[in-house]
Protein backbone atom coordinates (compact mmCIF):
# COMPACT_ATOMS: atom_id res chain seq x y z
CA UNK A 1 0.00 0.00 0.00
CA UNK A 2 1.35 3.35 -1.01
CA UNK A 3 1.46 5.74 1.91
CA UNK A 4 0.93 9.42 1.69
CA UNK A 5 4.08 11.34 1.08
CA UNK A 6 4.48 15.04 0.73
CA UNK A 7 6.32 14.74 -2.59
CA UNK A 8 3.40 12.81 -4.01
CA UNK A 9 1.28 15.92 -4.23
CA UNK A 10 0.00 16.17 -7.76
CA UNK A 11 -0.07 12.40 -8.02
CA UNK A 12 -1.97 10.24 -5.63
CA UNK A 13 -2.32 10.21 -1.89
CA UNK A 14 -3.43 6.91 -0.50
CA UNK A 15 -5.01 6.56 2.87
CA UNK A 16 -5.87 3.13 4.09
CA UNK A 17 -7.41 3.65 7.47
CA UNK A 18 -8.94 6.39 9.51
CA UNK A 19 -5.90 6.23 11.75
CA UNK A 20 -3.65 7.05 8.84
CA UNK A 21 -5.91 9.88 7.89
CA UNK A 22 -5.72 11.23 11.42
CA UNK A 23 -1.97 10.90 11.24
CA UNK A 24 -1.93 13.64 8.64
CA UNK A 25 -1.23 15.90 11.60
CA UNK A 26 -4.45 17.88 11.51
CA UNK A 27 -7.68 18.42 9.66
CA UNK A 28 -6.27 21.60 8.21
CA UNK A 29 -3.25 19.73 6.93
CA UNK A 30 -5.51 17.10 5.46
CA UNK A 31 -7.64 19.65 3.67
CA UNK A 32 -4.54 21.43 2.44
CA UNK A 33 -3.19 18.24 0.99
CA UNK A 34 -6.40 17.54 -0.84
CA UNK A 35 -6.67 21.11 -1.96
CA UNK A 36 -3.30 21.64 -3.57
CA UNK A 37 -3.78 19.26 -6.42
CA UNK A 38 -3.01 15.89 -4.96
CA UNK A 39 -5.54 13.14 -5.16
CA UNK A 40 -7.09 11.34 -2.27
CA UNK A 41 -7.59 7.64 -2.44
CA UNK A 42 -9.81 6.13 0.17
CA UNK A 43 -8.77 2.56 0.53
CA UNK A 44 -10.96 -0.28 1.75
CA UNK A 45 -12.33 0.12 5.21
CA UNK A 46 -11.94 3.85 5.15
CA UNK A 47 -15.60 4.69 5.08
CA UNK A 48 -16.60 2.01 7.54
CA UNK A 49 -13.92 3.29 9.83
CA UNK A 50 -15.41 6.74 9.54
CA UNK A 51 -18.71 5.26 10.57
CA UNK A 52 -17.74 3.37 13.67
CA UNK A 53 -14.18 4.42 14.35
CA UNK A 54 -13.08 0.86 15.06
CA UNK A 55 -13.08 -0.92 11.72
CA UNK A 56 -10.30 -3.45 11.42
CA UNK A 57 -12.00 -5.71 8.92
CA UNK A 58 -9.40 -5.21 6.21
CA UNK A 59 -10.23 -5.08 2.58
CA UNK A 60 -13.80 -6.32 2.34
CA UNK A 61 -16.54 -3.88 1.41
CA UNK A 62 -16.65 -0.48 -0.23
CA UNK A 63 -13.59 0.58 -2.18
CA UNK A 64 -12.26 -2.92 -2.86
CA UNK A 65 -12.70 -2.67 -6.61
CA UNK A 66 -10.80 -0.90 -9.34
CA UNK A 67 -10.11 2.79 -8.92
CA UNK A 68 -12.27 5.34 -10.67
CA UNK A 69 -10.37 8.59 -11.05
CA UNK A 70 -12.07 11.90 -11.62
CA UNK A 71 -9.49 14.44 -12.74
CA UNK A 72 -10.75 17.93 -12.08
CA UNK A 73 -8.17 19.32 -14.48
CA UNK A 74 -10.78 18.30 -17.05
CA UNK A 75 -13.05 21.12 -15.86
CA UNK A 76 -16.76 20.70 -16.44
CA UNK A 77 -16.26 17.18 -17.74
CA UNK A 78 -15.07 16.15 -14.27
CA UNK A 79 -18.09 17.79 -12.65
CA UNK A 80 -20.38 15.90 -15.00
CA UNK A 81 -18.49 12.70 -14.14
CA UNK A 82 -18.98 13.50 -10.47
CA UNK A 83 -22.72 13.83 -11.16
CA UNK A 84 -22.56 10.59 -13.16
CA UNK A 85 -21.25 8.83 -10.04
CA UNK A 86 -24.22 10.06 -8.03
CA UNK A 87 -26.78 9.22 -10.68
CA UNK A 88 -25.36 5.74 -11.29
CA UNK A 89 -25.70 5.09 -7.59
CA UNK A 90 -29.22 6.47 -7.34
CA UNK A 91 -30.46 4.74 -10.50
CA UNK A 92 -29.05 1.43 -9.27
CA UNK A 93 -30.53 1.86 -5.82
CA UNK A 94 -34.07 2.55 -7.02
CA UNK A 95 -33.86 -0.17 -9.67
CA UNK A 96 -33.14 -2.63 -6.90
CA UNK A 97 -35.95 -1.18 -4.82
CA UNK A 98 -38.47 -1.58 -7.63
CA UNK A 99 -37.30 -5.07 -8.50
CA UNK A 100 -37.83 -6.04 -4.86
CA UNK A 101 -41.45 -4.89 -4.63
CA UNK A 102 -42.77 -8.44 -4.63
CA UNK A 103 -43.15 -9.57 -1.04
CA UNK A 104 -42.02 -6.21 0.32
CA UNK A 105 -43.79 -4.07 2.91
CA UNK A 106 -44.34 -1.17 0.49
CA UNK A 107 -47.79 0.28 0.06
CA UNK A 108 -49.21 0.84 -3.40
CA UNK A 109 -48.78 4.60 -3.08
CA UNK A 110 -45.09 4.11 -2.21
CA UNK A 111 -44.58 1.98 -5.31
CA UNK A 112 -45.92 4.67 -7.62
CA UNK A 113 -43.54 7.27 -6.18
CA UNK A 114 -40.51 4.97 -6.07
CA UNK A 115 -41.07 3.83 -9.65
CA UNK A 116 -41.26 7.43 -10.83
CA UNK A 117 -38.06 8.27 -8.98
CA UNK A 118 -36.31 5.24 -10.48
CA UNK A 119 -37.28 6.42 -13.95
CA UNK A 120 -36.06 9.96 -13.25
CA UNK A 121 -32.72 8.71 -11.96
CA UNK A 122 -32.24 6.41 -14.95
CA UNK A 123 -32.90 9.38 -17.23
CA UNK A 124 -30.39 11.48 -15.28
CA UNK A 125 -27.80 8.72 -15.60
CA UNK A 126 -28.39 8.16 -19.29
CA UNK A 127 -28.42 11.90 -19.96
CA UNK A 128 -25.02 12.30 -18.31
CA UNK A 129 -23.71 9.23 -20.10
CA UNK A 130 -24.76 10.75 -23.40
CA UNK A 131 -23.32 14.18 -22.62
CA UNK A 132 -20.04 12.71 -21.39
CA UNK A 133 -19.60 10.46 -24.40
CA UNK A 134 -16.15 8.91 -24.20
CA UNK A 135 -15.67 10.38 -20.74
CA UNK A 136 -18.50 8.22 -19.39
CA UNK A 137 -15.83 5.58 -19.11
CA UNK A 138 -16.74 3.89 -15.84
CA UNK A 139 -19.55 1.74 -14.57
CA UNK A 140 -19.71 1.67 -10.82
CA UNK A 141 -20.50 -1.34 -8.69
CA UNK A 142 -22.79 -0.08 -5.93
CA UNK A 143 -22.86 -1.98 -2.64
CA UNK A 144 -25.42 -1.76 0.13
CA UNK A 145 -24.13 -4.17 2.73
CA UNK A 146 -26.97 -6.00 4.38
CA UNK A 147 -29.66 -3.49 3.44
CA UNK A 148 -33.02 -5.25 3.32
CA UNK A 149 -34.68 -4.08 0.11
CA UNK A 150 -37.97 -5.66 1.14
CA UNK A 151 -38.35 -3.47 4.21
CA UNK A 152 -40.15 -0.19 3.68
CA UNK A 153 -38.63 1.73 6.59
CA UNK A 154 -35.10 0.62 5.81
CA UNK A 155 -35.32 1.47 2.12
CA UNK A 156 -36.97 4.85 2.70
CA UNK A 157 -34.32 5.79 5.25
CA UNK A 158 -31.59 4.96 2.75
CA UNK A 159 -33.45 6.82 -0.01
CA UNK A 160 -33.68 9.88 2.21
CA UNK A 161 -29.92 9.80 2.72
CA UNK A 162 -29.22 9.46 -0.99
CA UNK A 163 -31.60 12.25 -2.01
CA UNK A 164 -30.43 14.73 0.60
CA UNK A 165 -26.84 13.93 -0.35
CA UNK A 166 -27.64 14.41 -4.03
CA UNK A 167 -29.13 17.84 -3.39
CA UNK A 168 -26.16 18.94 -1.29
CA UNK A 169 -23.74 17.53 -3.84
CA UNK A 170 -25.23 19.38 -6.80
CA UNK A 171 -25.53 22.56 -4.76
CA UNK A 172 -21.87 22.34 -3.78
CA UNK A 173 -20.47 21.40 -7.19
CA UNK A 174 -22.35 24.20 -8.95
CA UNK A 175 -19.70 26.78 -8.03
CA UNK A 176 -17.09 25.07 -10.21
CA UNK A 177 -18.89 24.99 -13.57
CA UNK A 178 -17.28 27.07 -16.28
CA UNK A 179 -20.00 26.70 -18.90
CA UNK A 180 -23.29 28.27 -17.74
CA UNK A 181 -25.19 25.73 -19.82
CA UNK A 182 -23.76 22.96 -17.70
CA UNK A 183 -24.60 24.91 -14.55
CA UNK A 184 -28.16 25.27 -15.77
CA UNK A 185 -28.42 21.55 -16.53
CA UNK A 186 -27.22 20.85 -13.00
CA UNK A 187 -29.83 23.26 -11.60
CA UNK A 188 -32.54 21.53 -13.64
CA UNK A 189 -31.61 18.24 -12.00
CA UNK A 190 -31.04 19.41 -8.43
CA UNK A 191 -34.56 20.73 -7.96
CA UNK A 192 -35.96 17.37 -9.07
CA UNK A 193 -33.66 15.66 -6.56
CA UNK A 194 -35.05 18.04 -3.95
CA UNK A 195 -38.58 17.08 -4.96
CA UNK A 196 -37.56 13.43 -4.53
CA UNK A 197 -36.09 14.19 -1.11
CA UNK A 198 -39.27 15.89 0.02
CA UNK A 199 -41.47 13.09 -1.34
CA UNK A 200 -39.42 10.37 0.36
CA UNK A 201 -39.45 12.31 3.60
CA UNK A 202 -43.19 12.78 3.27
CA UNK A 203 -43.63 9.03 2.80
CA UNK A 204 -41.69 8.47 6.02
CA UNK A 205 -43.51 11.11 8.07
CA UNK A 206 -46.53 12.45 6.16
CA UNK A 207 -47.62 16.09 6.43
CA UNK A 208 -44.93 16.93 8.96
CA UNK A 209 -42.08 19.43 8.94
CA UNK A 210 -39.76 16.69 7.70
CA UNK A 211 -40.03 17.40 3.97
CA UNK A 212 -37.66 20.34 4.31
CA UNK A 213 -35.68 20.15 7.54
CA UNK A 214 -33.97 23.51 7.07
CA UNK A 215 -34.69 26.88 5.49
CA UNK A 216 -31.63 26.24 3.33
CA UNK A 217 -30.40 23.02 1.78
CA UNK A 218 -26.85 21.92 2.48
CA UNK A 219 -23.95 22.78 0.19
CA UNK A 220 -21.41 19.95 0.32
CA UNK A 221 -17.81 20.09 -0.82
CA UNK A 222 -16.67 17.51 -3.36
CA UNK A 223 -14.67 15.78 -0.63
CA UNK A 224 -17.61 15.54 1.73
CA UNK A 225 -19.72 13.98 -1.00
CA UNK A 226 -16.91 11.59 -1.90
CA UNK A 227 -16.63 10.39 1.68
CA UNK A 228 -20.34 9.72 1.77
CA UNK A 229 -20.73 7.95 -1.57
CA UNK A 230 -17.61 5.81 -1.14
CA UNK A 231 -19.49 3.85 1.49
CA UNK A 232 -21.90 2.60 -1.16
CA UNK A 233 -19.46 1.89 -3.99
CA UNK A 234 -17.14 -1.10 -4.37
CA UNK A 235 -14.95 0.87 -6.76
CA UNK A 236 -12.27 3.08 -5.28
CA UNK A 237 -13.20 6.68 -5.93
CA UNK A 238 -10.19 8.90 -6.62
CA UNK A 239 -10.05 12.65 -7.09
CA UNK A 240 -7.15 14.25 -8.92
CA UNK A 241 -6.49 17.97 -9.12
CA UNK A 242 -9.48 18.72 -6.92
CA UNK A 243 -10.41 22.42 -6.70
CA UNK A 244 -8.38 24.28 -4.10
CA UNK A 245 -11.24 26.40 -2.85
CA UNK A 246 -14.74 25.71 -1.61
CA UNK A 247 -17.40 28.31 -0.87
CA UNK A 248 -19.75 26.93 1.76
CA UNK A 249 -23.49 27.62 1.76
CA UNK A 250 -25.64 29.27 4.43
CA UNK A 251 -25.80 26.14 6.61
CA UNK A 252 -21.99 25.98 6.86
CA UNK A 253 -22.13 22.19 6.79
CA UNK A 254 -20.17 21.64 3.60
CA UNK A 255 -16.64 20.90 4.71
CA UNK A 256 -15.29 17.47 5.61
CA UNK B 1 -41.30 48.28 -4.21
CA UNK B 2 -39.07 51.34 -4.25
CA UNK B 3 -40.02 54.05 -1.82
CA UNK B 4 -40.35 57.54 -3.33
CA UNK B 5 -37.81 59.01 -0.96
CA UNK B 6 -35.26 56.30 -1.53
CA UNK B 7 -32.25 57.06 -3.62
CA UNK B 8 -32.38 54.55 -6.40
CA UNK B 9 -28.65 54.74 -6.79
CA UNK B 10 -28.27 53.40 -3.27
CA UNK B 11 -29.45 50.07 -4.62
CA UNK B 12 -26.67 49.80 -7.14
CA UNK B 13 -23.26 48.33 -6.63
CA UNK B 14 -20.88 51.14 -5.57
CA UNK B 15 -18.43 50.01 -8.23
CA UNK B 16 -20.57 51.46 -10.97
CA UNK B 17 -22.06 54.50 -9.26
CA UNK B 18 -19.49 56.88 -10.63
CA UNK B 19 -19.75 55.49 -14.09
CA UNK B 20 -23.53 55.76 -14.06
CA UNK B 21 -23.31 59.39 -13.03
CA UNK B 22 -20.88 60.14 -15.82
CA UNK B 23 -23.00 58.52 -18.47
CA UNK B 24 -26.47 59.64 -17.51
CA UNK B 25 -27.27 60.55 -21.07
CA UNK B 26 -26.55 57.08 -22.36
CA UNK B 27 -28.65 55.62 -19.59
CA UNK B 28 -31.64 57.65 -20.65
CA UNK B 29 -31.06 56.56 -24.21
CA UNK B 30 -30.69 52.96 -23.10
CA UNK B 31 -33.92 53.12 -21.14
CA UNK B 32 -35.82 54.32 -24.13
CA UNK B 33 -34.95 51.23 -26.14
CA UNK B 34 -35.17 48.53 -23.50
CA UNK B 35 -38.63 47.06 -23.28
CA UNK B 36 -37.57 45.04 -20.26
CA UNK B 37 -36.66 48.15 -18.38
CA UNK B 38 -39.81 49.97 -19.42
CA UNK B 39 -41.86 47.01 -18.26
CA UNK B 40 -40.12 46.91 -14.91
CA UNK B 41 -40.43 50.65 -14.43
CA UNK B 42 -44.11 50.34 -15.16
CA UNK B 43 -44.30 47.93 -12.25
CA UNK B 44 -42.70 50.52 -10.05
CA UNK B 45 -39.64 48.38 -9.57
CA UNK B 46 -37.00 51.05 -9.77
CA UNK B 47 -34.14 49.03 -8.29
CA UNK B 48 -34.79 46.12 -10.60
CA UNK B 49 -35.17 48.39 -13.60
CA UNK B 50 -32.01 50.23 -12.73
CA UNK B 51 -30.15 47.00 -12.42
CA UNK B 52 -31.20 45.97 -15.89
CA UNK B 53 -30.42 49.44 -17.18
CA UNK B 54 -26.91 49.54 -15.83
CA UNK B 55 -26.19 46.19 -17.41
CA UNK B 56 -27.45 47.35 -20.76
CA UNK B 57 -25.11 50.30 -20.70
CA UNK B 58 -22.07 48.77 -19.10
CA UNK B 59 -22.40 45.03 -19.50
CA UNK B 60 -21.02 44.57 -16.01
CA UNK B 61 -21.84 41.76 -13.68
CA UNK B 62 -21.97 43.24 -10.15
CA UNK B 63 -25.32 44.70 -11.08
CA UNK B 64 -26.51 41.33 -12.30
CA UNK B 65 -26.11 39.99 -8.79
CA UNK B 66 -28.08 42.80 -7.18
CA UNK B 67 -30.71 42.58 -9.89
CA UNK B 68 -31.14 38.86 -9.20
CA UNK B 69 -31.22 39.33 -5.44
CA UNK B 70 -33.88 42.08 -5.60
CA UNK B 71 -35.95 39.95 -7.97
CA UNK B 72 -35.65 36.97 -5.64
CA UNK B 73 -36.55 39.18 -2.69
CA UNK B 74 -39.75 40.27 -4.42
CA UNK B 75 -40.75 36.63 -4.92
CA UNK B 76 -39.93 35.76 -1.32
CA UNK B 77 -41.96 38.76 -0.10
CA UNK B 78 -44.89 37.41 -2.10
CA UNK B 79 -44.55 33.90 -0.72
CA UNK B 80 -43.89 34.91 2.88
CA UNK B 81 -46.76 37.38 2.92
CA UNK B 82 -49.09 34.86 1.30
CA UNK B 83 -48.38 32.15 3.86
CA UNK B 84 -48.55 34.59 6.76
CA UNK B 85 -51.96 35.75 5.57
CA UNK B 86 -53.02 32.12 5.29
CA UNK B 87 -51.78 31.21 8.75
CA UNK B 88 -53.47 34.29 10.20
CA UNK B 89 -56.83 33.42 8.62
CA UNK B 90 -58.95 31.63 11.17
CA UNK B 91 -60.16 28.25 9.97
CA UNK B 92 -58.53 28.44 6.54
CA UNK B 93 -55.78 25.83 6.92
CA UNK B 94 -56.93 22.50 8.38
CA UNK B 95 -55.10 21.47 11.52
CA UNK B 96 -53.65 18.48 9.65
CA UNK B 97 -51.81 20.77 7.23
CA UNK B 98 -50.78 23.51 9.65
CA UNK B 99 -47.31 22.11 10.29
CA UNK B 100 -46.51 22.06 6.59
CA UNK B 101 -47.57 25.62 5.94
CA UNK B 102 -46.01 27.03 9.09
CA UNK B 103 -42.76 25.28 8.13
CA UNK B 104 -42.85 26.83 4.67
CA UNK B 105 -43.68 30.21 6.17
CA UNK B 106 -40.66 30.08 8.46
CA UNK B 107 -38.44 29.19 5.52
CA UNK B 108 -39.67 32.04 3.31
CA UNK B 109 -39.04 34.50 6.11
CA UNK B 110 -35.51 33.15 6.50
CA UNK B 111 -34.99 33.50 2.76
CA UNK B 112 -35.97 37.16 2.98
CA UNK B 113 -33.39 37.77 5.70
CA UNK B 114 -30.68 35.98 3.76
CA UNK B 115 -31.38 37.90 0.55
CA UNK B 116 -31.52 41.22 2.38
CA UNK B 117 -28.19 40.39 3.98
CA UNK B 118 -26.61 39.67 0.61
CA UNK B 119 -28.07 42.86 -0.86
CA UNK B 120 -26.66 44.93 1.98
CA UNK B 121 -23.28 43.28 1.58
CA UNK B 122 -23.29 44.17 -2.09
CA UNK B 123 -23.87 47.80 -1.14
CA UNK B 124 -27.50 47.71 -2.20
CA UNK B 125 -30.71 48.69 -0.46
CA UNK B 126 -33.48 46.12 -0.34
CA UNK B 127 -36.73 46.90 -2.13
CA UNK B 128 -39.67 47.47 0.18
CA UNK B 129 -42.38 44.84 0.51
CA UNK B 130 -45.35 45.66 -1.73
CA UNK B 131 -48.96 45.31 -0.62
CA UNK B 132 -50.02 42.27 -2.59
CA UNK B 133 -53.37 41.74 -4.29
CA UNK B 134 -54.24 38.06 -4.02
CA UNK B 135 -57.25 38.36 -6.28
CA UNK B 136 -54.60 39.10 -8.91
CA UNK B 137 -56.66 41.88 -10.40
CA UNK B 138 -59.72 39.68 -10.53
CA UNK B 139 -58.01 36.57 -11.84
CA UNK B 140 -58.68 34.86 -8.50
CA UNK B 141 -62.23 36.16 -8.03
CA UNK B 142 -63.25 36.95 -4.49
CA UNK B 143 -60.25 35.37 -2.82
CA UNK B 144 -59.94 36.80 0.71
CA UNK B 145 -58.42 33.83 2.63
CA UNK B 146 -61.85 32.89 3.99
CA UNK B 147 -62.35 29.52 5.66
CA UNK B 148 -64.14 28.10 2.62
CA UNK B 149 -61.32 28.99 0.21
CA UNK B 150 -58.66 26.46 1.19
CA UNK B 151 -58.58 24.94 -2.31
CA UNK B 152 -57.84 28.35 -3.77
CA UNK B 153 -55.13 28.89 -1.16
CA UNK B 154 -53.37 25.62 -1.93
CA UNK B 155 -53.73 26.19 -5.68
CA UNK B 156 -51.95 29.51 -5.38
CA UNK B 157 -49.36 27.97 -3.07
CA UNK B 158 -48.57 25.30 -5.66
CA UNK B 159 -48.26 27.88 -8.43
CA UNK B 160 -46.06 30.17 -6.35
CA UNK B 161 -43.73 27.33 -5.39
CA UNK B 162 -43.43 25.78 -8.84
CA UNK B 163 -42.95 29.28 -10.25
CA UNK B 164 -40.37 30.12 -7.60
CA UNK B 165 -38.24 27.10 -8.47
CA UNK B 166 -38.23 28.12 -12.11
CA UNK B 167 -37.58 31.77 -11.33
CA UNK B 168 -34.45 31.02 -9.29
CA UNK B 169 -33.26 28.54 -11.88
CA UNK B 170 -33.48 31.17 -14.60
CA UNK B 171 -31.11 33.45 -12.70
CA UNK B 172 -28.31 31.16 -11.48
CA UNK B 173 -26.23 31.81 -14.60
CA UNK B 174 -25.96 35.48 -13.62
CA UNK B 175 -24.35 34.66 -10.26
CA UNK B 176 -21.28 32.77 -11.45
CA UNK B 177 -18.92 35.57 -10.42
CA UNK B 178 -20.31 35.76 -6.89
CA UNK B 179 -19.89 32.35 -5.32
CA UNK B 180 -21.44 33.16 -1.92
CA UNK B 181 -24.54 34.56 -3.62
CA UNK B 182 -24.68 31.54 -5.92
CA UNK B 183 -24.39 29.13 -2.98
CA UNK B 184 -27.15 30.88 -1.04
CA UNK B 185 -29.49 31.18 -4.00
CA UNK B 186 -29.03 27.50 -4.84
CA UNK B 187 -29.61 26.53 -1.21
CA UNK B 188 -32.91 28.42 -1.40
CA UNK B 189 -33.79 27.15 -4.88
CA UNK B 190 -33.81 23.50 -3.84
CA UNK B 191 -35.80 24.24 -0.70
CA UNK B 192 -38.43 25.88 -2.88
CA UNK B 193 -38.52 22.62 -4.81
CA UNK B 194 -39.11 20.74 -1.57
CA UNK B 195 -41.96 23.12 -0.80
CA UNK B 196 -43.41 22.65 -4.26
CA UNK B 197 -43.32 18.88 -3.89
CA UNK B 198 -44.95 18.93 -0.47
CA UNK B 199 -47.74 21.31 -1.47
CA UNK B 200 -48.43 19.22 -4.58
CA UNK B 201 -48.59 16.07 -2.46
CA UNK B 202 -50.95 17.73 0.03
CA UNK B 203 -53.16 18.46 -2.97
CA UNK B 204 -53.14 14.78 -4.00
CA UNK B 205 -50.71 15.29 -6.89
CA UNK B 206 -47.27 13.91 -7.60
CA UNK B 207 -44.42 16.04 -6.33
CA UNK B 208 -43.06 16.65 -9.85
CA UNK B 209 -44.32 18.45 -12.93
CA UNK B 210 -45.45 16.26 -15.83
CA UNK B 211 -45.17 17.85 -19.26
CA UNK B 212 -46.47 21.41 -19.07
CA UNK B 213 -49.51 20.35 -17.04
CA UNK B 214 -50.88 22.80 -14.51
CA UNK B 215 -53.04 19.93 -13.25
CA UNK B 216 -56.24 21.39 -11.79
CA UNK B 217 -55.01 24.96 -11.50
CA UNK B 218 -56.91 27.75 -13.29
CA UNK B 219 -55.75 28.72 -16.79
CA UNK B 220 -54.40 32.03 -15.61
CA UNK B 221 -51.61 30.16 -13.78
CA UNK B 222 -50.46 28.27 -16.91
CA UNK B 223 -47.48 30.61 -17.20
CA UNK B 224 -45.91 28.78 -14.27
CA UNK B 225 -45.84 25.59 -16.37
CA UNK B 226 -45.18 26.75 -19.92
CA UNK B 227 -42.03 25.16 -21.33
CA UNK B 228 -41.86 22.41 -18.69
CA UNK B 229 -42.49 19.88 -21.49
CA UNK B 230 -38.95 20.40 -22.80
CA UNK B 231 -37.04 17.14 -23.37
CA UNK B 232 -33.86 18.55 -24.93
CA UNK B 233 -31.11 18.88 -22.33
CA UNK B 234 -27.65 20.04 -23.48
CA UNK B 235 -28.63 18.98 -27.02
CA UNK B 236 -29.61 15.49 -25.82
CA UNK B 237 -33.18 14.33 -26.39
CA UNK B 238 -33.76 12.71 -23.02
CA UNK B 239 -37.06 11.16 -24.10
CA UNK B 240 -35.33 8.72 -26.46
CA UNK B 241 -32.36 7.56 -24.43
CA UNK B 242 -31.45 4.04 -25.48
CA UNK B 243 -31.74 1.82 -22.43
CA UNK B 244 -34.67 3.52 -20.80
CA UNK B 245 -37.96 1.81 -20.50
CA UNK B 246 -39.13 5.18 -19.31
CA UNK B 247 -41.86 7.30 -20.79
CA UNK B 248 -41.75 10.77 -22.24
CA UNK B 249 -43.65 11.89 -19.16
CA UNK B 250 -40.75 10.80 -17.00
CA UNK B 251 -38.34 12.62 -19.28
CA UNK B 252 -40.16 15.89 -18.65
CA UNK B 253 -40.51 15.21 -14.92
CA UNK B 254 -36.81 14.49 -14.50
CA UNK B 255 -35.79 18.07 -15.31
CA UNK B 256 -37.29 21.30 -13.98
CA UNK B 257 -37.07 24.12 -16.51
CA UNK B 258 -36.07 27.76 -15.99
CA UNK B 259 -38.19 30.82 -16.68
CA UNK B 260 -36.85 34.22 -17.66
CA UNK B 261 -37.30 37.19 -15.37
CA UNK B 262 -39.81 38.62 -17.83
CA UNK B 263 -41.83 35.39 -17.84
CA UNK B 264 -41.89 35.34 -14.06
CA UNK B 265 -42.79 39.03 -13.80
CA UNK B 266 -45.70 38.47 -16.18
CA UNK B 267 -47.05 35.96 -13.66
CA UNK B 268 -46.30 38.04 -10.59
CA UNK B 269 -47.49 41.40 -11.91
CA UNK B 270 -51.22 40.79 -11.33
CA UNK B 271 -50.43 40.23 -7.66
CA UNK B 272 -48.65 43.58 -7.34
CA UNK B 273 -50.50 46.72 -6.26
Amino acid sequence: MQRFEQEDVGRTATVGTIAELSALTSRREFMRLIGIGGALVMLPGMFAACEDGSNTAGLAGPGTGASVTIDFAAGDTALLQFAYVLEQLEADFYSRVVSNFAGSSFKDADKVILTDIRDHEIIHREFLKSVLGGSANFTLAPTYGSLNFKDRATVLAAAKTFEDLGVAAYNGAAQYYRDPNNLLASAKIVSVEARHAAAIRDLITPASAEFAPSSFDDTFSLDKVAFAVQGSIDDMLVFANAPATFVDGPNKTGSV
Amino acid sequence: MSKPDQSVLSTVDPEILEAIDARAEEIVKGASVSSKIVALLALGSVPIALGALAKDVYGQTPVDVLDVLQFALLLEYLEADFYQRGLNALGLIPVSDLVVFSTISVHETAHISALQGLITRKGGSSIAKPTFDYTAKGNVPGFVFSATQYDVFTSLAQAFEDLGVRAYKGQVGRLTNDKPALATVLAIHSVEARHACEVRRLRGLKGWITGNSRDDLPAFLQGAYVGEENVTQLSVNVSTLATSSVSKNSATEAFDEPLTMAQVMAMVTPFLP
